[in-house]
């Protein structure tokens, strides 16, 4: 079936509140569907080069956030305006993705919940690591802090709920699992992922020209490096 | 030194107009959390609505100046004196050397700001643009003074004051100074998930005064009540979350996104928050209380419409003060 067959009768545009809407795909998250929406919304953003207009499009797994200045768009100019987009060819959407190799030192001093993980898991925590750095992991979308990227393809074994009582502060560069996502933290936050190794990679570069490592549908591979190189690679990155 | 924070105050970072197009990498709009006083403290002192100002929360600072230079002061109401004499906000103040100025007992709202004349100057640099912007992310680290809050004996000076120059002194008139009291009526529309929660989770959301949790900050505040419980848990999945978005956790209590808060989101949204009152969540303090009211679309419009006019009207029609001596 193509694309636009399977989107036609499977979306909804939703107000969400007077400054945005949000067009939902009732679809699982995909590789094809992060495409269609990457394609939208570098569509809207051709339509609308200029600020003020659409001061926000926000891809997520699933959706498209869209910011509008009420005072120039109303809902119902956007939404038919999605609709007709909707009907066009949206499968060409041009972008060289990159794979992307994050080291990640899994020692037992940066790794606080790596043991936690193997026990749920009921593995060793060799297998633990041998598991998270196995898979090629799509970017589907950044977000929630700067530079963090939501990844798809967490092996299943390695799945975990979350603390039920989040850590106040957590390091950035922080590796962790969250449910059945992983991530990394790229500036010091609360949060409640486990945590199992740590990156000496920037994922917020502030004042640099390439702010962010990745972008949605790079993928990434964690590659495992020993303490002492960790030590060293952190020395290059401050 | 033209600006020396002897006291910087419980929370005080300089801010902006925010972080815009960018939500899609993560980063949140920030900048000053009010920007309505904003607009009118940049505007007493000439400048553009947006530029670079300091926000202070709850507890204000004491500022000793050693240059001359114009200042407004905007937003919530301290008690206010220059050289141990009251002085009002909402007015250019021009001060020089040796003056000042103390923040005293807060009398209305959460964040007061502070505009001045010229550009601000931080160890003899200009602040530079962060993904551009000046606004301060605290939780996140970045921009205003290495992404912290301003310090005890922080001495910051300023370039090109223009205190010569024919900007005439200013007030706003009091009819359109906001003035906060303990009661909040919040305006919402409908969120993503509104249609989610049922009639009875609507009527405990709309028919409550829930309190302001004092751990409320600029990425969102946090709000105490009956909880607005759920029979199964909702699974939704993670979308762009936006400023006043309401998100109800599984504990059952509200929190309203803000200028710093995340850029995505897992918790169902009962409701957001119209723009028109975005300002009004700079000014809850602790314990205050929140009624949520829902409106149209269309009224949501109008009172956005309205808003932007009285504030067109504000900065353009401030009465010139005769000069000080």
């Amino acid at each position: 079936m193509s694309n636009n067959l399977i989107l036609k009768n499977s979306y909804r545009i939703v107000e969400n509140g007077d400054s945005a809407i949000t067009l939902l795909f009732d679809l699982p998250p995909s590789e094809q569907l992060t495409k269609v929406i990457m394609q939208l919304s570098y569509l809207l953003k051709c339509r609308f080069p200029e600020t003020p207009g659409l001061s926000e499009l926000i891809p997520a797994y699933n959706s498209l956030t869209i910011c509008f200045d009420p005072l120039g768009f109303s809902v119902k100019s956007l939404k038919s305006l999605l609709v007709e987009l909707l009907q066009e060819d949206l499968t060409g959407y041009v972008y060289q993705a990159s794979l992307i190799k994050i080291p990640v030192c899994y020692h037992q001093s940066l790794a606080p919940d790596i043991n936690f993980i193997a026990n749920h898991a009921g593995i060793d925590v060799q297998d633990v690591i041998v598991k998270h750095t196995q898979p090629e992991y799509l970017v589907h979308m950044l977000g929630f802090l700067p530079g963090f990227l939501y990844l798809g393809g967490l092996n299943p074994e390695l799945c975990c709920p979350r603390k039920q009582v989040p850590k106040l502060s957590i390091a950035p560069g922080s590796v962790g699992i969250g449910g059945d996502q992983t991530g990394i933290y790229p500036v010091a936050s609360p949060g409640g992922w486990h945590i199992i190794g740590q990156t000496p990679l920037n994922l917020f570069a502030v004042g640099t020209e390439k702010p962010f490592i990745a972008a949605p549908l790079d993928r990434v591979k964690f590659v495992e490096i020993s303490l002492a190189e960790f030590n060293d690679r952190s020395e290059q990155v401050r | 030194m033209a600006i020396h924070f002897i006291k910087a105050g419980l929370q005080t970072s300089i801010q902006d107009g925010g972080r815009r197009g960018l939500m899609h990498q993560g980063v949140s709009t920030s900048g000053a959390m009010d920007s309505t006083a904003m607009a009118m403290a940049n505007g007493l002192v000439g400048k553009a609505q947006t530029s670079a100002l300091f926000e202070f929360t709850i507890i204000g600072p004491v500022i000793e100046f050693s240059q001359s230079l114009h200042i407004s002061i905007t937003g919530a109401k301290f008690e206010l004196t220059l050289n141990n004499l009251p002085v009002s906000s909402y007015q250019t103040i021009q001060v020089k050397a040796g003056d000042k100025l103390n923040f005293g007992k807060r009398l209305q709202g959460a964040r007061a700001y502070m505009a001045f004349s010229g550009d601000l100057l931080f160890e003899n640099k200009v602040l530079l643009n962060v993904l551009g912007s000046k606004a301060t992310h605290l939780t996140a680290g970045y921009g205003g003074i290495n992404g912290k809050a301003i310090r005890d004996n922080t001495k910051f000076s300023i370039n090109f004051p223009d205190i010569e120059s024919q900007v005439p002194l200013r007030n706003i008139d009091h009819r359109h100074v906001a003035h906060y009291g303990h009661n909040c009526f919040l305006r919402c529309v409908s969120a993503p998930e509104s249609s989610l929660f049922n009639a009875a989770q609507q009527e405990r959301f709309y028919h409550q005064t829930f309190k302001v949790n004092p751990n409320s900050n600029r990425m969102g505040l946090r709000l105490e009540g009956e909880p607005i419980n759920f029979h199964r848990p909702m699974n939704i999945t993670s979308s762009g979350l936006i400023q006043g978005s309401i998100q109800i956790p599984p504990s059952g209590l509200p929190i309203i996104s803000s200028v710093d808060g995340q850029t995505i989101g897992g918790y169902p949204r009962i409701a957001v928050v119209i723009s028109a009152d975005l300002d009004k969540l700079a000014q809850l303090a602790p314990n205050d209380n929140v009624i949520f009211v829902k409106v149209s679309q269309a009224q949501a419009l109008t009172i956005l419409k309205n808003k932007q006019q009285q504030l067109s009207k504000a900065l353009h029609g401030s009465a010139t003060l005769p000069i000080r001596i």
